[in-house]
């Protein structure tokens, strides 16, 4: 049960961080697109950390199942919008920003 | 109460605190935009961290609603204001 | 598309009658899993349960969305590790103190037939490391990447491999395995 709880709780850790490296993304990134990465992947994973520790800690099959419900429903809601948002920006021409 | 996941969405509510910068910077409507979408997962991700750590499990519907919500709210202003409505070159099939 | 006939032999619910049960039994799963164990709740929800499957059956039938169980075996780990990866890729370069990023678009010729396993295509895209769909003209699809030097095709053809095994095609990349 304890060993369960810890691993929960590391799980949960490892979500924060991929929240915090996410919005690190949103901040740093050059242009728009490379921000929709860091939006999209590091906050889906983020989410699905802490989904999982806490069906974990939660030790309960029904809760289990409506957190990934809800993950699922993030995921197809946020990469659904992560597309429309970057073709929006291609038939603006917005130029991705090149290393050169 | 448990103490360690209120600090967990404590963090969180800090991320989104750090998220505001992008909204005033912006440059572009769609940035901003996109920092309401890290609003709409994040404030998921503390909703089911307060469900567990305050034990009430009516949060969790709340979480649900909320992820469709902000959902809602991205489509629709890049179909309806970002986007323009006459310039779609072929639809998208939701 | 009618070429496009299913070549998994294991697939257990081809008869349209055991789609519509196995489509009632899901939304009943989903309904129970909403509301709770009280049972009265059933007086909106085996109604509700109705329409979501005759909706479902209207605007996807079964002839044109075919879900191989087994495929969805081997895709869900795969896309678990997957998108792990691109979540620890992108943690990567945000928290670098030198700029990692050696962004690009690359264009990739998808053989995935119209319809939804196109779109569940594109939508995965996204999903893994270091590639975003941003763009979808006919079977074109553009891709900004983060690192130019990353193997991106590799990893697309693979994606388009379980994609085509989860949706039944018969598979255009399977030598690429």
């Amino acid at each position: 049960m304890t060993i369960l709880y810890n691993c929960g709780t590391v799980l949960l850790m490892a979500g924060v961080l991929f929240f915090l490296s996410g919005t690190v993304g949103l901040l740093r990134f050059p242009d728009i697109y490379s921000r929709l990465h860091a939006l999209t992947k590091a906050d889906n994973v983020g989410l699905g950390c802490i989904v999982f520790g806490l069906a974990l800690q939660s030790g309960s099959i029904a809760v289990t199942i409506k957190l990934i419900l809800i993950w699922l429903l993030v995921l197809i809601a946020s990469s659904a919008s992560c597309h429309l948002i970057a073709r929006s920006a291609m038939q603006k021409n917005i130029q991705p920003w090149t290393r050169s | 109460m448990n103490w360690l996941h209120t600090f967990f969405a404590l963090i969180l509510l800090l991320t989104i605190g750090a998220g505001v910068i992008r909204i005033l910077k912006g440059p572009t409507a769609a940035d901003r935009m996109m920092t309401a979408q890290l609003f709409g997962t994040c404030g998921v991700a503390i909703l089911l961290l307060l469900s567990t750590g305050m034990n009430n499990l009516v949060l969790l519907d709340i979480a649900l609603v909320f992820a469709l919500l902000a959902t809602l709210a991205t489509l629709t202003f890049i179909r309806r204001t970002w986007q323009g409505s006459g310039k779609r070159k072929h639809d998208y099939p939701l | 598309m009618q070429n496009n006939s299913c070549s998994c032999k294991n697939n257990i619910c081809s008869h349209p009658v055991q789609q519509t049960l196995l489509r009632f039994s899901l939304f009943s799963f989903l309904w129970y899993t909403l509301a709770g164990p009280d049972k009265t709740s059933w007086i909106i929800g085996i109604p509700a349960v109705a329409f979501a499957t005759v909706l479902s059956q209207m605007l996807a039938p079964s002839s044109r969305l075919r879900i191989s169980p087994v495929g969805a075996l081997h895709f869900i780990p795969f896309f678990l590790r997957q998108s792990f990866l691109g979540g620890i890729d992108v943690m990567r370069r945000a928290l670098s103190f030198r700029q990692l990023l050696n962004p690009g678009l690359v264009s990739y010729t998808t053989q995935l037939p119209e319809g939804s396993a196109r779109i569940f295509f594109v939508n995965t895209i996204s999903l893994l490391p270091g590639t975003l769909s941003a763009e979808l003209h006919g079977n074109q699809v553009t891709i900004h990447t983060l690192d130019l030097s990353l193997s991106i095709w590799a990893n697309i053809q693979r994606l388009e491999y379980h994609v085509a095994a989860l949706m039944c095609i018969s598979s255009p990349g399977k030598e690429n395995i």
